[in-house]
This record gives structure tokens, sequence and C-alpha cells, in this order.
């Protein structure tokens, strides 16, 4: 027996107010909403309310949690927040999250700044904090609102992304088995200005000059305080860089394709997880989609998949979790569900 | 017909018949969803990535055939 991380429950948190195809279908000439659908997968998406915040969903999660999983918020001693949307520049959003949520002092507590690869590096920090015995019960949330950097006019990324949180509770178990891990990790930062909101941190101050609209090729507006995406790019990075994150961790873990229950993708689109399904050869039964009611919700794309199609964990599953994007930035790992 | 000129009928929505070198993909919705389609295509017919900016300045099917042939280092 040894002392090991295990991913024990999720539960997502989503806004109100939604955002369907055909209202989109209304706003863009050219697109129908049975288009929309057919080229991503999404039928609709939530999107916050104003005033509402990345930090506000994950705290939505995280009571949803603590009661459908029965736990009491004095049990978590480590929270971990990733999201690209941060209340403020400083403090800490998981310090405000802490206090706010009542968990207790001697909790440790830090965000961390990555899109869709962001659950599997939450896994990876939760692991290690639990396996070093720094924690016993980490509660990893993970949200984003990037509908607030989205321009209406730029139906290259309003038609996928959707706002959400998730609120995921990784605890110390004694067993005989790894429950999560093995993991790989890439990163290329020459990608970083593929999928990018280009103003409003340090390197580049919000002004009227960052706000003036631009008009694309395709039809697509946008100001540089808009979050821009170079699709040809983000897919050719995808098909490059996922088949070969996935070789490495199969090899890594001594496993094969057949070993594994179920292939668990960050849900960048419809189109993209079919193309890396075929590239793969993943047989459809044991891959998961879903994102046609809530879009591409960046970093909870993969936690919302599993608690929606694959259900709470029990350990008997061996999923494979896939992340991928913004950065560029991704990570593979193992994970008994 | 090669895999390639079918999958781009599928793309495009038309006839695999009207897909020739002269097809002009500026006056076929050449739009971004169209770029990114051309460039999982691509990779699937002939295992090659092609650079989305190049790809984004082609006018024709022929344009396309030529910067595969490129990157394939005919």
């Amino acid at each position: 027996m040894m002392r090991t991380a295990r991913l024990r429950a999720i539960s997502s948190f989503l806004p109100d107010a939604v955002l369907s195809n055909d209202t989109l279908a209304d706003l863009y000439p050219g697109w129908s909403a049975e288009k929309i659908l057919e080229k991503t997968g999404v039928r609709e998406r939530r999107i916050a309310a104003p005033g509402e915040t990345a930090a506000d969903l994950a705290y939505g999660a995280a009571l949803k949690l603590f009661a459908e999983a029965g736990v009491e918020p004095g049990e978590i001693d480590f929270l971990l927040f990733c999201t690209q949307a941060p209340d403020y520049i400083l403090p800490t959003t998981a310090c405000l999250l802490q206090a706010r949520l009542g968990l207790r002092q001697d909790c440790g507590a830090l965000d961390f700044n990555l899109g869709c690869s962001g659950f599997v590096y939450g896994l990876a920090l939760a692991k290690g904090l639990i396996e070093s015995r720094a924690a016993n019960r980490v509660l990893l949330l993970t949200a984003d609102t990037y509908s607030r950097f989205i321009h209406p006019g730029d139906k290259s990324v309003r038609t996928l992304f959707g706002d959400g949180a998730a609120a995921s509770l990784i605890e110390a178990v004694e067993t005989d088995r790894v429950m999560i891990g093995p993991f790989v990790f890439g990163t290329d930062g020459r990608g970083a200005s593929n999928l990018m909101v280009p103003t409003g941190a340090a390197r580049r101050a919000r002004d009227a000059e960052t706000a003036a609209e631009t008009t694309d090729e395709s039809g697509n507006v946008r100001s540089l305080d808009n979050l821009y995406m170079n699709g040809g790019a983000i897919v050719a990075f995808t098909l490059r860089a996922v088949p070969a994150a996935i070789d490495k961790l199969l090899v890594t873990a001594g496993l094969s394709l057949d070993d594994i229950d179920l292939f668990v993708f960050h849900q960048a689109s419809a189109f993209i997880l079919d193309k890396l399904r075929g590239k793969i050869g993943i047989p459809p039964e044991r891959f998961v989609v879903e994102l046609e009611t809530c879009g591409n919700t960046v970093s909870s794309t993969i936690p919302i998949a599993l608690e929606r199609q694959v259900g709470q964990p029990t350990g008997d599953r061996l999923a494979m979790l896939v992340g991928f994007g913004v950065g560029y930035s991704w990570a593979a790992a193992c994970v008994r569900l | 017909m090669s895999a390639f000129r079918e999958g781009l009928a599928e793309i495009f929505e038309i006839p695999p018949a009207e897909i020739g070198p002269d097809f002009s993909l500026i006056d076929n919705n050449w739009d971004s969803l169209a770029i990114v389609s051309v460039i999982a295509l691509v990779d699937e017919c002939e295992n090659l990535m092609l650079d989305g900016p190049a790809l984004a300045k082609c006018e024709t099917v022929a344009d396309i055939e030529a910067l595969i042939a490129k990157a394939r280092g005919d």
C-alpha cells in the first residue's frame, strides 16, 4: 500500500444566460444555426452575467461540490485556482475565494494561469502536494469567462467558447495502484500570438488606439483588446502536438491505446476532436464528446465532460485526459476514474 | 479523383466533379473555417502540415496543390 492522490469528485457550474446558434445565425449572414452546430459541435453556450466573474462561477462550483460530495470547507487544506480571468491584477483570486468559501486559514491557496491545459496541470499540482504530504485534500477550481474578451462581431471565437467553471476534489488515499499519472507536459511559447488577448496586462495597457476595431478577411471584427485566435495555426499545432503527446504518454505508462477505457480530451470543437480521434485511431465509443450545450469552456471542458458523461469517479476505469491550447501549452495524463 | 479533391468538395459542399485546378476559393466562402478544414484535410491525406497564413493567400485549388508540393519538397 502507498499514499497516492485520487480524483474523488467533480461538480460543474455554468452561468444562467444562454447564447444559442439561432441568435448567432441572425447576426452572421451566411451561417445557419445548423451550420454552426455541424462545424463546432456547439448548439448553445452559457455566458456570464455583467459583473459575474470567473471567481463567482468557481465559487458556485465549489459550493455545489461541497454539497454533492459531502465535504466540509474546513476539510480542504489547499486551493488551486486555474483561470485566465482573475478578479484583480492583485491580490491572488484564490485568496479571495479562500475567505469567501470559509476555508481554513492554514489552507494554502494559489492561482495559476493556464487555459485549455489547466485541468490536467491542476491534477499534477494536486498530486505533487498530496504525495509530498504538503496537503491531504486539494480543491481544484477551474473557471473562465472568455465571453468578456470576445468581440460580438468575431464569429470565429464567439461560436466556440462558453463560460463555465468546475470544482474537483483530489485527496490522499492508501492504495496499491497509482490513481493519477503518469503525466506528460508540453510547452511552445512560439505559438503565443496565435491565441491571445494582447492588451490589459503589464505588456500593453488598454487605450483608445488598442480599442480601434478592425475587420479581417473573413469578416470578423475585433480590436487588440479582444481575444484573437488564428484558427489555422491552432489546428496545425493541435494535430501535431496532441498525437505526439499521447504516444509519449503511452510509452511512459507502458500501455497501448487498447488499455485505455476512455479518452477525454479538451473539448475544443467537434471539428478538431473528430480530426484528432481519426488521426490517433480511437474508437468513437471510447471517445468523449461533450460540448453541445456548453461550448468550449477552456480550463473546465475536461471536468465538465467527466461529470456529465462519465459520472463520479469510482476508480474502476482508466481514462486518458489531454488538455491543449493557449500558450501553446499541453498536458496529458492517465487517471483512474 | 484524389482523396484530397474529394475532401475539398466536401468542405465547399459542391459535387466533386466541380473541383479542378482553376476552382476559385475566394468565390466560395474561403473563410477561416474552410482554411482550418483544408489544413486538417492535407494532414490527413498527405501527412503534411500547411502554414495557415500561406494557405489563406491561396486563390485556387492549383495554389493549394502548389503549396502542398512545396511542403513536400517537390
